[in-house]
């Protein structure tokens, strides 16, 4: 019978076994897999199946791995789950296959409606359709180039290329509509790939009616023009970077209408699977980065600064450099950095302060942990410290050891499997799609800089005479206002991805939230911060409906970094202001227990609620009575 | 030739999940459960894959159709490993 540790250590080899030896270790580990689904441990085979999916398995070992998937599937129960409706221009069965497989591996489950080929625009189309007795929350429309419905003639004019591009999106803007109107759900849409050969060859370039140029304008007009229930699948960019004359092998085209060569759908899948998990919250948040032989080549401990290779003049110190380069444009766009590396402190600091070739420097790392703890406890420390889920973590350590022990006292945190090679560290990371985004806002530019500011605040609390004080000294000022067509994105970012203070935890969609907006029985606020230290952006988001003659909270969240600053009272006046003025007699708070949420436990009992009713399991109602004589709660917080 | 035989047997359990299927000339498409349309291409694909080999649109449509076996299948492997060899 296979024991944990088996399991554990077949993964390992599997891991780390090279190309010609991958089959074979595979199907140790999936015999391995089955013996422990057969003995009732479903947990530790899910555990471990989990993170033998991986985005490079070739397309036989991903049929084997959904196979067992498929055994495990009844025993499975994930966080998440969602319902995908994958409607599609080509065959889609092997797709839909692989992307069930890399949700699984993102820690979500699906529900999966899939359409016969070709027929999306009557499924849309058609009310009586078993798209809409199916009622997803996501369609995917997996589209390629042959499903274009206008091509311009090569006679065309600019101009007419300009009509058949405004033509070709009015189509496709109005079959998103028609789903969105009817299903409330968000659109999944494939731009366009270019494909393999080119009749007008390098005057494509050049040619206003060329198919490049065509579906290059097209492409830009459709991320341009999607509405913000629309997010455009870039599958251009998938065929690009695998290599077009590979990826689209036409073969499996003319066989089973196939949109690529079957090699490359376990990518394609991890893209498209990528984009369904970031809106349930599933994306990660933070790169963890080991540093020798990680950051830079040799050990700083033993080699010194003069020692360790980085940068110019060394070729696989220009590689260390590039990694390093990287981990700074994921910074720049809002995935926090954090170091977890066996070394003493101040010898690790030093690097980032001194040597010149250090592209990452002290201010790039939100949180640095070097000592000589087991990587596993660092990992949940530097979790804790940025008060974000152990599962958002990413780590990445050139150390096979180190990995093998965070996977095991870890298994929260993704582990990628890197090669010795830092020149190949990125392309190890890359398909991952680790932190994968729908929207890029101010937010998401500015995180290093709150977390900064909130390492100052700190400071500031910890040098007062008391937290009133504190708070004063904050000079705190507020903007409250309904979720509007700025803040849109990144509200729906929030009531996606906040798990702490949460009190209900309802994920919704960009759709979802536009149809409250719309509805009169329904009131949203949300709570910008700003005070002396800078500014905190949109932290807070409720949703609330009014239901007889209460208002009531379904949805209350807020972003951890400003906990405790008299946020949640100012929310809680709005509320009841909301409520006086509409003639309601109470508030209503609803409490939904989560593995996450402990924080918001006594939320509302803390701003005066008092329990209506709990369920066993914590579930608990709680109201508030709006009296003639109500006042406002007093805060530090100034309003704009 | 044994060799081909051998390693297209492994081939064929891990696509039809089938740990004891013995593979001979003489089968075809239908002697094998669960060798349809679909199989069929995940078959294609994982003896491409393994012989590091690649079979002509119409011979992934002549392997399944009348008169062609296993055995005329080893045969197209054996032609095209020599060729690529």
């Amino acid at each position: 019978m296979a024991s944990v540790s088996n399991l554990t250590d077949s993964l390992a080899k599997y891991l780390s076994s090279p190309a010609d030896e991958r089959s074979a270790a595979l199907r140790t580990l999936l015999g391995e897999v089955r013996q422990a689904i057969a003995a009732g441990r479903a947990d530790d085979a899910a555990g471990v199946l989990q993170r033998a999916v991986l985005p490079s398995s070739d397309y036989t070992a991903f049929q084997s791995l959904h196979r067992v998937y498929g055994m495990l599937r009844a025993h499975l129960r994930p966080a998440q789950t969602t319902r995908l409706a994958v409607l599609g221009g080509f065959t889609t069965t092997q797709l839909a296959q692989a992307i069930e497989l890399a949700m699984f591996a993102m820690g979500a489950g699906v529900e999966m409606f899939e359409a016969e080929y070709g027929v999306y625009r009557q499924e849309i189309f058609d009310p009586a359709s078993e798209l809409y007795r199916f009622g997803p929350k996501t369609i995917f429309l997996a589209t390629s180039w042959r499903d274009l419905i206008r091509r311009p003639g090569l006679d065309c004019s600019r101009e007419d290329v300009e009509r058949c591009v405004e033509a070709e999106l009015s189509d496709w803007l109005a079959l998103w509509r028609t789903a969105h109107e009817r299903l409330g759900c968000q659109i999944l849409q494939n731009n366009f790939d270019r494909p393999d050969w080119r009749q007008l060859d390098n005057h494509e370039l050049r040619h206003p009616a060329s198919l490049s140029r065509y579906i290059n304008r097209l492409n830009e007009e459709m991320a341009d023009r999607a509405p913000p229930y629309v997010v455009i699948h870039d599958v251009d960019a998938l065929a690009a970077t695998s290599g077009r004359r590979a990826w689209g092998d036409p073969r499996f085209f003319f066989h089973a209408k196939m949109p690529c060569a079957p090699e490359y759908l376990i990518d394609y899948a991890f893209s498209v699977a990528s984009l369904v998990a970031a809106p349930l919250g599933l994306a990660k948040k933070c790169l963890v980065l080991d540093l020798d032989n990680t950051c830079w080549g040799g050990v700083i401990g033993d080699d010194g600064m003069g020692g360790i290779r980085l940068g110019q003049g060394d070729a696989e110190g220009e590689a260390f450099q590039a990694f390093q380069r990287y981990a700074k444009a994921l910074k720049e766009r809002g995935v926090l950095l954090a170091v977890c590396s066996k070394n003493e402190e101040p010898i690790a600091k030093e690097v980032f302060e001194k040597h010149p070739e250090m592209v990452l420097r002290l201010d790039d790392i939100s949180c640095f942990m070097a000592n000589w703890t087991d990587k596993a406890a660092n990992l949940r420390e530097i979790a804790r410290q940025l008060n974000i889920g152990v599962n958002s973590l990413v780590f990445v350590d050139d150390n096979p050891a180190e990995r093998a022990l965070v996977r095991q006292l870890a298994p929260e945190v993704a582990v990628p499997e890197i090669p010795e090679d830092p020149a190949a560290f990125i392309q190890a990371i890359e398909p991952f799609r680790y932190f994968q985004l729908t929207s890029l806002g101010q937010e998401d530019l500015r995180r290093a800089e709150y977390y900064r500011a909130n390492l100052e605040r700190q400071q500031a609390l910890s040098g007062s005479e008391n937290v009133e004080d504190y708070l004063k000294s904050l000079r705190m000022v507020a903007r409250v206002e309904p979720i509007g067509e700025v803040s849109l994105e990144r509200s729906v970012q929030l009531i996606n991805k906040s798990n702490q203070f949460n009190v209900t935890t309802r994920r919704r969609t960009a759709a979802e939230v536009l149809a409250i907006v719309a509805d009169p029985c329904w009131a949203t606020w949300t709570v910008s911060l700003r005070d002396r230290f800078g500014d905190n952006g949109l932290i807070s988001v409720i949703l609330a409906r009014i239901d007889g003659d209460a208002l009531v909270v379904d949805t209350w969240l807020m972003s951890c970094r400003v906990l405790k600053r008299g946020v949640e009272t100012l929310v809680c006046n709005h509320l009841c202001e909301f409520a006086a003025r509409r003639g309601l007699k109470r508030v209503r708070g609803e409490y939904i227990p989560t593995p996450k949420n402990d924080l918001v436990k006594e939320l509302f009992p803390s701003l005066g609620f008092a329990k209506v009713l709990e369920e066993g399991d914590g579930h608990a109602w709680w109201e508030l009575a709006i009296t003639p004589d109500w006042a406002p709660r007093p805060v530090t917080i100034e309003e704009q | 030739m044994q060799d081909v035989r051998q390693e297209t047997q492994d081939v064929f359990r891990e696509v039809f999940d089938d740990s004891e299927l013995i593979l001979s000339e003489t089968m075809t498409a239908e002697d094998v459960p669960g060798w349809d349309s679909l199989t069929h291409i995940n078959l294609v694909v994982a003896v491409e894959k393994h012989f590091r080999i690649k079979f002509a649109t119409a011979e992934i449509s002549r392997m399944k159709q009348k008169g062609q076996n296993v055995g005329t299948l080893l045969a197209l492997i054996q032609k095209k490993i020599q060729r690529t060899g």
